[in-house]
């Protein structure tokens, strides 16, 4: 068989630039895999299976094809609209989805799990009959349901953001304020507040709790402790209130002057300014 | 017989593309493009509506970026496209190649005010939606002083070299538009193949974390291959590590821009290859 | 450059377009010899799909051709340096509908090197010689057919090629503006440039062009001069006043005993065209006032 060598030049060209383009691939693999390693370690894995039955292929494609946090965002805000509504188990899964689709914010997490821990409960009371019909027995238990969903919710954002300590402090606020879990809501805090980034305030509260489980010792040592890390120019870190927190327990276990904690901070008042709050 | 060669000229090439710029710009779709993704930029205003608190930043610079990449994808294939084709439809191509003009002064001509273009397009829209965040974070800070306590929290040169970035990309996406219009036939045809072609290098990375796992060797080859053959276009998505309030590495940022450089050099120069092969 | 180097050279050019890849080609052009010698203004004739414009096209650059060697001044056409020397104007020109005229042929001028003082100077002239000043800074997408075609020789000269080609430059413009493209080939031709034409409108060729050739699927069927081609050189007109017949017996009688034949009397006619451009007058028509229509009325055998 005979090939016309004019009409094959088209396929020339086309496999001249096939190659062209093969080689180009080939020696700039050096300069795009480090690159590509690093933005690649910032974008965590999709797991398809679960999206493209709730996505559709078309938003399936343009989640990757990188518009994974805008896709996120419109669906954050679909959320919302649901959650106006009180659809519990529509805003349950539109939370998950968003999270499904851009694990990344902690934005979604912190609010969603929010919405899970502190909204629901009130809306399934509120379909149950109201505060005034149902007993607190049942209260009781959607609120325990409903933070049990959250810090479940909250773990699994923990596998995406290790040791990120405003998760944390959200899993301690639902044991604190739903589940009136002292002891476990203390634990929490106090992992939270070793973190390099945690607020300052998450070691203020875990002394506070246990000062409430009646640890005034434990929570007095660990104020000492805490004091002369703190700095002065940053405003969240109130070593003033702390100082004064450290008098209180010194009043309350009758510590003696001489034995009193003396701060290294010049600004610091030695003793207490002001009788101990309640 | 000897006869004064005619030299690459830079003076050429950049005739065509201020006159490709000129022209780029007075058609309807690049006003059109640049209004939609203005609109959707200024749309931010509707954040407020939800009370995101300082998460309203982030929406803001998604959506920004979003309408960037989205709209200037758009942009660069069909103007791409179109400003090509209509010197090929309206035979003023003719004209100019019947001139001592080289065909790669014409070809990258063509790039570089297409690239222009772009070049604007971006600049308006991160323009646009930094202006927006700048006057959205000053409310916000005045609104919620704790969210602020360490200072703003964008970093507003790290959306300029998201901008930067998104331009190279386009700017390789018109080198490849450009590639496959030198052998096409038709403007419908290019700005197809294009958009798949865009789906492809936004994809391709798929394709080079599934070939370990492919069993058949040919079909591993083959994706193997395509790995290599087409651009990796998620490289430059940058945008969403803004969003989330991470830097943007300088090192990376200039691997990321010497990718694109050297892909727009190859593609460009296989344009010209392929377009000097062409008949008009 | 010698004297002696033909503007354009042809020998042996065929151009295939193929249609498979098994082979089928269509061929536009076989086996093509044409020699265009400086200074002429050249005819390449023939109906639809003879081959004219790819001819225009290879020795332009624009096609490779097949087989064969197409050479303009003596450079391969395939060579960017041969296009130097070279204006192309091509059929029903399309231009940036958003530049001004002026505009146009000053883009077309950088992009062939003019430059510096010597630009301006040179995009006045040629406009003024296109008889475009009045409009040359109205834009190009305003323009009618007529104008588009000055416009685009305007462009076509504006480096002072000494090859001007020409692609069908009246086919769809009005008789006035055919006589007008006409008249400025002529005085192309006075300023000895070297033009060639393709035309399907043979009456018009017929007025200006020195040589001509026709081709008919691609291969030359007849070339040479034009008064070789069409005048009768065994045969003469004489035209007169009417004459009696008396008169009109006399003459035969005195052809008759010098042994000649008077072989017709007839009326003589104007042509359509030339009645046309008698009475449609336009003011400030290029190259002169009235030059134009005046060219048309020179009796054939006085053509140089």
């Amino acid at each position: 068989m005979r090939f016309d060598s004019a009409a094959l030049r088209p396929f020339r060209t086309g496999a001249v630039v096939a190659l062209g383009l093969f080689a180009a691939g080939v020696a700039l693999r050096p300069l795009e895999a480090p690159a590509w390693q690093s933005i690649r370690a910032g974008q965590p894995a999709l797991r398809l299976e679960s999206l493209k039955d709730a996505l559709g292929q078309g938003v399936t494609v343009g989640l990757l094809g990188g518009f994974r946090a805008i896709v996120a965002d419109l669906f954050w805000i679909r959320t919302n609209t649901i959650w106006e509504g009180n659809d519990l188990p529509g805003t349950q899964t539109s939370i998950k989805l968003v999270t499904a689709i851009d694990p990344r914010p902690l934005y979604f997490w912190l609010n969603g799990s929010r919405m899970i821990a502190y909204d629901m409960p009130n809306w399934r009371i509120d379909k149950a009959g109201g505060y005034d019909a149902v007993p607190d027995a049942v209260k009781r238990r959607f609120d325990e349901e409903q933070s049990s969903v959250a810090i479940k919710y909250l773990e699994n954002a923990l596998e995406f953001h290790p040791g990120e300590p405003l998760l944390i402090l959200e899993i301690a606020n639902v044991h604190l304020n739903r589940l009136k879990d002292n002891e476990t809501a203390a634990k929490l805090y106090l992992e939270a507040s070793r973190h390099p980034d945690a607020p300052f305030y998450a070691a203020r509260i875990h002394a506070e709790l246990l000062r409430k489980l009646g640890r005034n010792a434990e929570a007095y040592a660990f104020l000492k402790q805490l004091h002369p890390t703190l700095p002065t120019n940053d405003i969240g870190a109130m070593p003033d209130v702390v100082l004064g927190r450290i008098r209180e327990l010194e009043e309350e276990m009758g510590i003696p002057e001489t034995q009193r904690f003396q701060p290294r901070h010049a600004s610091a008042p030695v003793l207490p300014a002001a009788p101990p709050a309640p | 017989m000897s006869v004064a060669s005619v030299p690459f000229s830079f003076s050429r090439l950049s005739l065509i593309a201020g006159n490709t710029f000129l022209e780029a710009v007075r058609q309807k779709l690049f006003n059109f493009l640049l209004l939609l993704a203005v609109g959707l930029v200024a749309s931010a205003q509707f954040f407020r509506e939800f009370n995101f608190g300082s998460s309203e930043l982030k929406f803001i610079s998604d959506f920004g970026f979003g309408a960037l990449i989205f709209f200037g994808s758009a942009l660069t294939i069909a103007t791409t496209a179109q400003l090509f084709f209509s010197e090929i439809e309206n035979r003023t191509a003719l004209t100019l190649l019947a001139k001592p003009l080289w065909r790669a002064e014409f070809v990258f001509g063509k790039f570089l005010g297409v690239f222009a273009v772009i070049g604007v397009f971006c600049a308006l829209t991160i323009g646009l939606m930094m202006a927006l965040l700048w006057h959205r974070e000053g409310q916000l800070m005045d609104i919620r002083p704790e969210d602020f306590a360490n200072g703003r929290l964008i970093a507003y040169g790290d959306l300029v070299v998201v901008g930067v970035l998104q331009w190279l990309k386009f700017g390789v996406l018109a080198a490849i538009v450009l590639l496959i219009a030198s052998f096409s036939n038709t403007n419908l045809f290019t700005v197809v193949t294009g958009f798949f072609v865009l789906v492809i290098c936004h994809l391709q990375y798929l394709a080079r974390d599934a070939w370990g796992n492919v069993d058949n060797p040919l079909v591993g080859l083959v994706v193997r291959v395509l790995g290599f053959v087409f651009p990796n276009f998620q490289l430059f998505n940058l945008a969403d590590q803004i969003g989330q309030g991470a830097g943007v590495s300088p090192i990376v940022a200039l691997q990321v821009a010497g990718y694109a450089v050297a892909y727009i050099g190859v593609i460009g120069g296989l344009a010209v290859y392929s377009f000097r092969n062409r008949e008009i | 450059m010698s004297p002696s180097v033909s503007a354009i050279s042809i020998q042996g050019l065929t151009k295939d377009f193929s249609v498979t890849l098994r082979g089928v080609k269509l061929r536009a052009v076989d086996a093509l010899n044409l020699e265009v010698a400086e200074g002429q203004v050249y005819g390449l004739l023939g109906p639809n799909g003879s081959g004219k414009s790819t001819t225009i096209k290879i020795i332009l650059g624009l096609l490779d051709a097949t087989v064969g060697d197409v050479r303009v001044f003596g450079v391969p056409a395939n060579r960017v340096e041969a296009r130097r020397n070279v204006g192309y104007l091509p059929e029903a020109p399309y231009f940036y509908r958003y530049l001004s005229g002026r505009e146009l042929v000053k883009f077309y001028a950088r992009v062939c090197g003019v430059s510096g003082a010597t630009l301006k100077a040179r995009v006045d002239e040629v406009i003024d010689w296109v008889g475009l000043s009045g409009a040359a800074d109205r834009r190009v997408g305003t323009y009618s057919k007529g104008m588009l075609q000055r416009i685009g020789l305007a462009q076509a000269l504006v480096h002072d090629p000494k090859l001007i080609v020409l692609d069908e430059p009246t086919a769809g413009v009005d008789p006035v503006g055919s006589a007008e493209m006409c008249e400025l080939i002529r005085k192309l031709k006075h300023q000895g440039k070297t033009v060639l034409i393709t035309s399907h409108l043979l009456a018009q060729i017929e007025d200006v062009c020195d040589r001509v050739a026709i081709l008919d699927r691609g291969k030359l069927i007849v070339e040479g001069s034009v008064l070789e081609l069409v005048g009768q050189r065994d045969r003469q007109a004489l035209i007169v006043d009417p004459l009696p017949e008396a008169d009109l017996e006399a003459l035969r009688g005195w052809l008759a005993a010098r042994g000649h034949t008077l072989n017709a009397v007839e009326q003589p006619r104007a042509r359509l065209d030339q009645l046309f451009l008698s009475k449609v007058s336009r003011p400030g028509r290029p190259g002169g006032a009235s030059a134009g229509v005046g060219s048309n009325e020179v009796p054939l055998d006085a053509k140089p």
